[in-house]
């Protein structure tokens, strides 16, 4: 069992813009799902933990490796998947891996050979192993960057909004890779959709301007929101007037009329409902502190 | 539309540091083209200003063939750029037109493409500007500004042909999408102009020649062929004649390319042949089992990493377009340039093994420093342009690791490359039958000279690219340091090779002494630049920008937290090591051995001018006689020298002091009775020495010298090839210290004289009749003796053979050391050398004389001929002249770190670069190497026997008299004489050049001031249309004469007037114009045949007509021209073959007019006509002398 400790750290870019602000965070092994819009700091937090980025101050901790000032020793057990994976020219999808093997230390050329083999058919490439990889279309280049983040033993994964670009066959079976590691070892993911960490996570985190919003599981985050939700289809030009009285989670078009989600502890009354709330009112609700239309 | 593309085009590229790289690039080179005398480009010499409008023109031109390639880089991009962005199938779907897109696209990329080009007018103009300024070449040498010298370069040359090979490129790059293949394009339109440039210069009619060039360049030359420096001055390219009519016809060309091109261009994709995939049968039952992973980070996997990247890193060079473009192009180059083999005047050199290092040297190595540079940014920046980076960031590997693999990828590279042509050259030896192929060579050059050169430079230039923030910055460091860093250098005077990148003492490779003196010193440099690259790259794998980006310093603070302490002790043990390499290096080559700048010696040279001057009129003993006591150490390069000698007091006055010069770097005693020193200047080596009693008038003096030359650890360079291994060659000048106050060690140049606020010095004497001191001075020995006895025991390794002047008396061995005594057997000039080195001899008696050649035994081919050659010279010599007065003609060859033979008396030493490699198995008639020995044999009469005093002039008698002596002996061995103009073409073209480079004044024959291209060139040319107009027997009997009135004569020596006065009686008074023309004016003709005419008689005859133009120009010592009316004998005749060898119906006739018509019968129709057909009359353009001959209408 692994445990990673992040202790208030932060980190201010050159701009003036924090990107993060005192986080932190306990993980122990299985799915860890890291959501937040847009610019919370999810990928610095994670480029931060994949000693790729500096902080200002702070802690972090994987097991006994300090993250921060051992750099080298993070490394070894340790499998990144960045936001933009990108590959090299006139190289194919076997030589890419195997060069990445030989860094991640597997120095033995049939173990070597054996597990490029059954990433690449883990993966559904395996008859692809030798094309070029730079002719790939983006969801096979995303599965040759799941693959890599694979290889060796690690104990710390991260994956950095990998389902971008996937198509949902292609999505369904990467989680389920990931999921059968994730099992073993602290899986760090981090995206936008909601819909990804309920499916896949026990634990989670809501990123936002840089801080840490919420953390716990996405049950009791729900939990804690139940019977305080209510919904109500409005007329689109009383929406102003709504967000003004109300404390607006959400609103989305629905028949071509805006539903709006508001947060109460009392029935509202005036034509709203209760709904059972999902995980996306929680998201909502966490980011959307000022209650503005959005 | 169109102008949306257009517009978009030039926003585009202006926007690319592409343009201007290329713009900035050009600038500086006609910069320096233009304010530096050290690049030179062609057009400015002589009396041409820097700036003039031909000047701009031939730059313009030249600039422009190789500033092709730049414009496949535009128009490549123009037609592709959508493509290779996958933008075309948004863009192809809007509704945009054809026209608009197409043309747009090319004229954008158009007028970009020009403007590269106009950089060469900035830095001319620059150039100018700054020059008015700062003034580092003479301002007269500038003239006027002409404002359509540009306008007319730009639309006459500049535009016409990036608009002819843009439509070629631009068409290309539409029809196969591929840049390789417009690159390849461009590459072969450059090769084939310069190789169709060749092939069209012997074309008989001009006009042809001039419109068939698609860039105009040969017009342009063919236009301006007759232009005096006057009319190159002034005269801009204008619009009219066949240069209009040549870019008229390949603009139009352009046009129809262009055309045809739009014309079979669409937006719609070619429908692809797709490969089909094989059915992937590969589907099979494996079985895909996650195997139990065993990570390790052990030292192997530190290898096993490197080897990957190694692989990754090497093979993305490999694949890369760019690397097979420079890789091809570089073939390219070597094999045009080998295709012309190695030639030597008309001759070929067997391709020996350092011919071909040279050669590959010379044309790929630049092209591998341009590999190595680019490959640097590339890899460096690899993984972040293919976004890559993070993943590859976050592996466990050490960041060292990888730097080191990128280099030595780059050097593997640069290796392979270098490699590869190796085995290119001992292909070609071996096509060309030579079988002496030194395997060992080639490799320990490669050691020597390019590995340390490639790993210095892959080190640094990856240092460079880790610490800038991004690739081009990398690149532009990288370019100041290889390029801007040696400029700055030399403005700044430093010539450490430790500043200067990769650099170390020369191991230029001699047959005879392998890699020379400067190996000891290359490899310790070559260390020093190792290691500096070592250390280089463990602060770039320490710096490396792993992660984010981030500034350098942030870098530097990370380095410190994480960099591990073992890393660091390794840095620290490089550094130390380099350090330390480094001060020995130092040591060695600052202060055990010191030498001076070129600045430095300027100053001391003004300066001791300044000091010593008083001494110019001080007398000084004569020597008269020497004698020698030598010892040479060849390995250790040791030379140990005792001497007596013994001086005279020649003059009517008292002598109470001597002075000395010490030469540098020998230890000097001299051990003179009576004589007590009073003064000694270590700086300039000067010492005085005050005679008590003073030498009177008359009286003898026996001077002792103990001389000392000790080679002491290695040098900046290579050090001084007068004492080595196999190949020691030192002359008395260098072994005795120089005598009184030595003028030769005065600035000459006169804008440097200024500088040091010194009056303007005569380069020569002027020529006197009346008798003077200077009568009493010969020009080699200036007065410090006349004809002197010598005597000389040298001793050397018992491997080796000594030579010095005279017979060989004795030789024995003594302590495992061989001996030689030599005696001279007559009095001869005090002016002779001593070689020793491990030789082959090869002996013939002829009239009791000793030939003898004394040769290297990897040179024997020429050996036989060479004996040959000095028996041909003596009987000729002999029979014409007079007697030979040594016992022995020595040819003795020396390692080719100078390239000339020289005349000692009865010695004559050869270097074995231009004598023993010349190919001579199919040689039948005359040749260059039997002319240099003709001519080193004719010095023993000029210049041995008769000396001409210290004035202008004297050259004539010398070196004159051999030129013309060596081209009697060849006439004498050939047949027809057509083959000796074959051989004049040469002095011909060295007098032109010559006299068009002049930098101060030229001469008139009769008062040559030691002017190379008048003594040897114009002199063997008079001499020769001399014996030709008055016939051989009259020439050499004047000269017969004048050698017998001066012949081992004591002073006063003979002037030039002495011998004219020895020849006019031999003028017929028909021809004594030509004294006055050909000796003491500068006289030139220029002779054309303009019409020739046949017509086939009814007698079976032919009557042929010529219409002749011939005028006699005399030029002034700058080169203003002023014509004369012509009365002069000329010849005409006729040639029955193209190639012209076939001479007929010769006859000399009067020609007074500028333009006359003679009429011949013939009874046989030749093919071709001339005047002057055998080229013996100096003629600016001979080509026009000739023409075919056409039938009458």
């Amino acid at each position: 069992m692994s445990t990673l400790k992040i202790n208030n750290l932060s980190k201010t870019y050159a701009n003036g813009v924090k990107a993060l602000d005192n986080v932190s965070l306990e993980l122990e092994n299985g799915m860890f799902g890291l959501l937040g819009p847009n610019g919370a700091g999810k990928s610095s937090l994670m480029r931060t933990l994949a000693t790729l980025q500096d902080a200002d101050s702070g802690t972090a901790t994987l097991d006994d490796i300090d993250i921060l000032n051992q750099p080298a020793e993070v490394r070894k057990v340790l499998g990144y998947l960045p936001q933009e994976f990108g590959v090299y020219p006139r190289i194919t999808a076997e030589q890419l891996l195997t060069h990445l093997a030989i860094l991640k230390g597997i120095t033995n050329t049939k173990e070597r050979k054996l597990l490029v083999d059954y990433l690449l058919n883990k993966v559904n490439l395996y008859d692809k192993r030798n094309k070029s990889v730079k002719g790939f279309s983006g969801g096979m280049k995303q599965r040759v960057g799941i693959a890599q983040a694979l290889i060796g033993n690690p104990k710390l994964i991260i994956v950095d909004e990998p389902t971008a670009g996937l198509d949902p066959g292609e999505r369904n079976r990467f989680y389920n890779l990931l999921a059968d590691v994730g099992k073993e070892v602290i899986v760090i993911l981090s995206t936008h959709i909601v819909d990804d960490v309920r499916e896949l996570c026990t634990k989670m985190a809501i990123m936002n301007l840089g801080e840490i919003v919420y953390h716990g599981s996405p049950e009791s985050a729900i939990n804690d929101l139940s019977g305080k939700v209510f919904q109500k289809i409005v007329r689109r030009e009383d929406l102003e007037q709504y967000a003004k009285d109300y404390k607006i989670i959400s609103n989305k078009m629905v028949g071509g009329q805006p539903l709006i989600h508001v947060y109460s502890d009392d029935h509202p009354q005036h034509g709203f409902e209760e709904v059972t709330p999902n995980l996306e009112d929680v998201f909502f609700s966490k980011i959307n502190t000022s209650n503005v239309l959005v | 539309m169109f102008k949306t593309f257009f517009l978009s085009e030039l926003k585009y590229t202006l926007k690319q540091p592409m343009v201007y790289i290329f713009m900035f690039i050009l600038g500086l080179m006609e910069f320096f083209a233009t304010v530096s005398d050290n690049v030179q480009v062609g057009g400015a010499i002589g009396n041409v200003y820097r700036n003039s409008p031909y000047t701009l023109t031939i730059h313009v031109t030249i600039f422009s063939i190789f500033s092709l390639l730049m414009a496949v880089a535009f128009f490549n991009n123009a037609a592709l750029r959508d493509h290779n962005n996958e933008f075309n199938e948004i863009l192809f779907t809007t509704p945009l037109s054809k026209p608009g897109y197409f043309f747009g696209r090319f004229f954008g990329a158009l007028f970009i493409a020009t403007l590269p080009l106009t950089g060469v007018f900035i830095g001319m103009l620059l150039g100018t500007y700054m020059n008015s300024i700062f003034g580092w070449i003479d301002s007269a040498r500038f003239g006027e500004f002409y404002l359509e010298t540009f306008v007319n370069n730009y639309l006459l040359f500049i535009l016409p042909n990036m608009f002819l090979a843009g439509t070629v490129i631009f068409a290309m790059a539409n029809k196969w999408k591929s840049t390789v293949i417009s690159f390849v394009g461009g590459l072969v339109i450059i090769v084939a102009y310069i190789i169709s440039g060749s092939l069209m210069s012997d074309v008989d009619n001009e006009t042809i020649a001039g419109l068939s060039d698609i860039f105009g360049i040969n017009t342009y030359s063919i236009e301006t062929k007759y232009f005096t420096p006057a009319e190159k001055n002034t005269i801009s390219p204008g619009f009219s004649g066949i240069l209009l009519w040549n870019r008229l016809i390949w603009t139009s060309v352009g046009i129809v390319i262009l055309m045809l091109s739009y014309f079979s261009f669409s937006f719609k994709k070619k429908n692809k042949k797709i490969k089909k995939e094989k059915a992937s049968t590969s589907h099979t039952d494996k079985v895909f089992d996650l195997p139990q992973l065993n990570p390790s980070f052990s030292a192997a996997t530190h290898w096993s990493q490197f080897k990957s990247f190694f692989y990754t890193n090497f093979l993305s060079i490999v694949k890369s377009i760019t690397f097979k473009i420079l890789f091809l192009f570089c073939i390219i180059i070597l094999v045009a340039d080998l295709s012309g083999g190695f030639e030597y005047f008309g001759l070929q050199s067997y391709p020996l093994t350092y011919k071909l290092i040279d050669s590959i040297k010379d044309n790929t190595d630049i092209f591998i420093i341009i590999i190595v540079v680019f490959f640097s940014g590339e890899l460096i920046w690899r993984d972040r342009d293919n976004k890559i980076n993070e993943v590859i960031d976050a592996t466990a590997h050490t960041s060292f690791i990888s730097m080191a693999a990128k280099t030595l990828s780059l050097i593997s590279i640069a290796s392979i490359i270098n490699i590869f042509f190796l085995g290119f050259g001992v292909v070609y030896q071996l096509l060309h039958g030579f079988t002496r192929i030194e395997i060992d060579v080639y490799l320990l050059d490669f050691f020597y000279d390019n590995l340390p050169l490639f790993i210095a430079f892959s080190g640094i230039t990856i240092l460079v690219q880790v610490l800038s923030t991004n690739k081009y910055i990398g690149y532009f460091i990288a370019i100041l340091i290889l390029l801007v860093w040696e400029i700055v250098l030399s403005i700044l005077d430093i010539n450490s090779n430790m500043l200067d990148v990769g650099g170390g003492p020369s191991t230029f490779y001699s047959d005879m002494n392998r890699f020379g003196p400067g190996v000891t010193g290359a490899l310790w440099f070559n260390l020093y630049w190792v290691l500096f690259s070592v250390l280089g790259l463990l602060i770039a794998g320490a710096l490396w920008n792993r992660g984010s980006k981030s500034a350098l310093i942030s870098r530097i603070k990370t380095a410190r937290r994480e960099v591990p302490k073992s890393y660091r002790s390794v840095i620290i043990i490089a550094t130390v090591a380099w350090l330390g390499v480094a001060g020995y290096v130092y040591y060695n080559t600052q202060i055990l051995n010191t030498y001076r700048t070129g600045d430095e010696q300027e100053q001391l040279m003004a300066a001791f001018e300044k000091k010593y001057g008083k001494y110019k009129g001080a007398v000084h003993p004569k020597i008269i006689d020497a004698k020698y006591y030598i010892d040479i150490f060849p390995n250790e390069r040791d030379i140990y020298v005792k001497a007596d000698i013994q001086l005279v007091n020649a003059s009517n006055q008292v002598i109470d002091s001597l002075h000395f010069f010490d030469g540098l770097g020998w230890d000097t005693t001299l051990n003179i009775p009576n004589a007590s020193i009073v003064y000694k200047d270590t700086t300039y080596l000067y010492k005085i020495y005050k005679l008590s009693p003073p030498l009177q008038p008359g009286d003898t003096l026996m001077m002792g010298i103990d001389n000392k030359y000790i080679t002491k650890g290695f040098q900046n360079n290579r050090g001084n090839t007068m004492i080595i291994k196999n190949g020691t060659f030192f002359n008395n000048g260098e072994i005795l210290p120089s005598m009184g106050y030595n003028d030769g060690y005065e600035l000459s140049d006169k804008n440097i004289r200024k500088k040091y606020g010194l009056k303007p010095k005569e380069r020569t004497p002027k020529l006197t009749a009346e008798l003077s001191e200077l009568h009493n001075r010969n020009y080699i020995n200036n007065g410090q003796s006349d004809f002197i006895n010598v005597e000389s025991i040298v001793s050397t390794i018992k491997e080796q053979t000594a030579i010095a002047p005279g017979s060989l008396i004795k030789t024995w061995e003594d302590n495992g050391r061989r001996y030689y005594h030599y005696k001279t057997d007559t009095p001869s000039l005090n002016f002779y050398s001593f070689m020793s080195a491990d030789f082959k001899i090869a002996k013939r008696k002829w009239n009791g004389i000793d030939i003898e050649v004394y040769y290297d035994e990897k040179h024997p081919q020429n050996v036989e001929m060479m004996l040959d050659a000095v028996e041909r010279s003596l009987k000729y010599y002999t029979e014409n002249f007079g007697p030979y007065f040594h016992k022995q003609c020595r040819i003795i060859e020396f390692p080719r770190y100078a390239s000339f033979a020289q005349a000692f008396p009865g010695t004559m030493p050869y270097s074995e670069a231009i004598g023993f490699v010349i190919n001579l198995e199919d040689e039948t008639e005359n040749n260059i190497v039997d002319a240099v020995i003709a001519h080193e044999m004719a010095h023993q009469w000029w210049a041995h026997q008769v000396i001409g005093a210290n004035m202008q002039g004297s050259t004539l008698m010398s070196e004159s008299f051999s030129e013309y002596s060596s081209l009697m002996t060849i006439k004498g061995i050939t047949e027809n004489p057509m083959k000796m103009r074959q051989f004049l073409k040469y002095d011909h073209d060295r007098y032109l050049r010559g006299r068009s480079g002049e930098r101060d004044k030229e001469l008139p024959l009769y008062k040559v001031e030691n002017q190379g291209y008048i003594h040897y060139g114009k002199g063997s040319l008079i001499l020769y249309a001399l014996q030709d107009y008055i016939g051989e027997e009259k020439v050499n009997l004047a000269m017969k004469t004048f050698l017998e009135e001066y012949r081992y004569k004591k002073p006063p020596y003979p002037t030039s007037l002495d011998f004219l006065r020895h020849l006019e009686p031999q003028v017929p008074d028909s021809l004594q114009y030509l004294l006055n023309d050909w000796f003491k004016d500068i006289t030139l003709y220029d002779n054309r045949l303009k019409n020739a005419y046949y017509k086939a008689l009814d007698n079976g005859k032919y009557k042929v007509t010529l219409e002749i133009e011939s005028a006699k120009i005399k030029s002034d010592s700058i080169g203003n021209e002023t014509k004369k009316p012509i009365n002069d004998w000329i010849d005409i005749g006729f040639f029955m073959d193209d190639d012209e060898k076939q001479l007929y119906a010769q006859q000399r006739l009067k020609f007074n007019k500028e333009k006359s018509t003679v009429t011949v019968e013939l009874d046989s129709l030749p093919i071709k006509a001339a005047i002057d057909p055998r080229h013996i009359l100096i003629d600016r353009v001979y080509k026009d002398n000739v023409k075919s001959l056409s039938l009458e209408e």
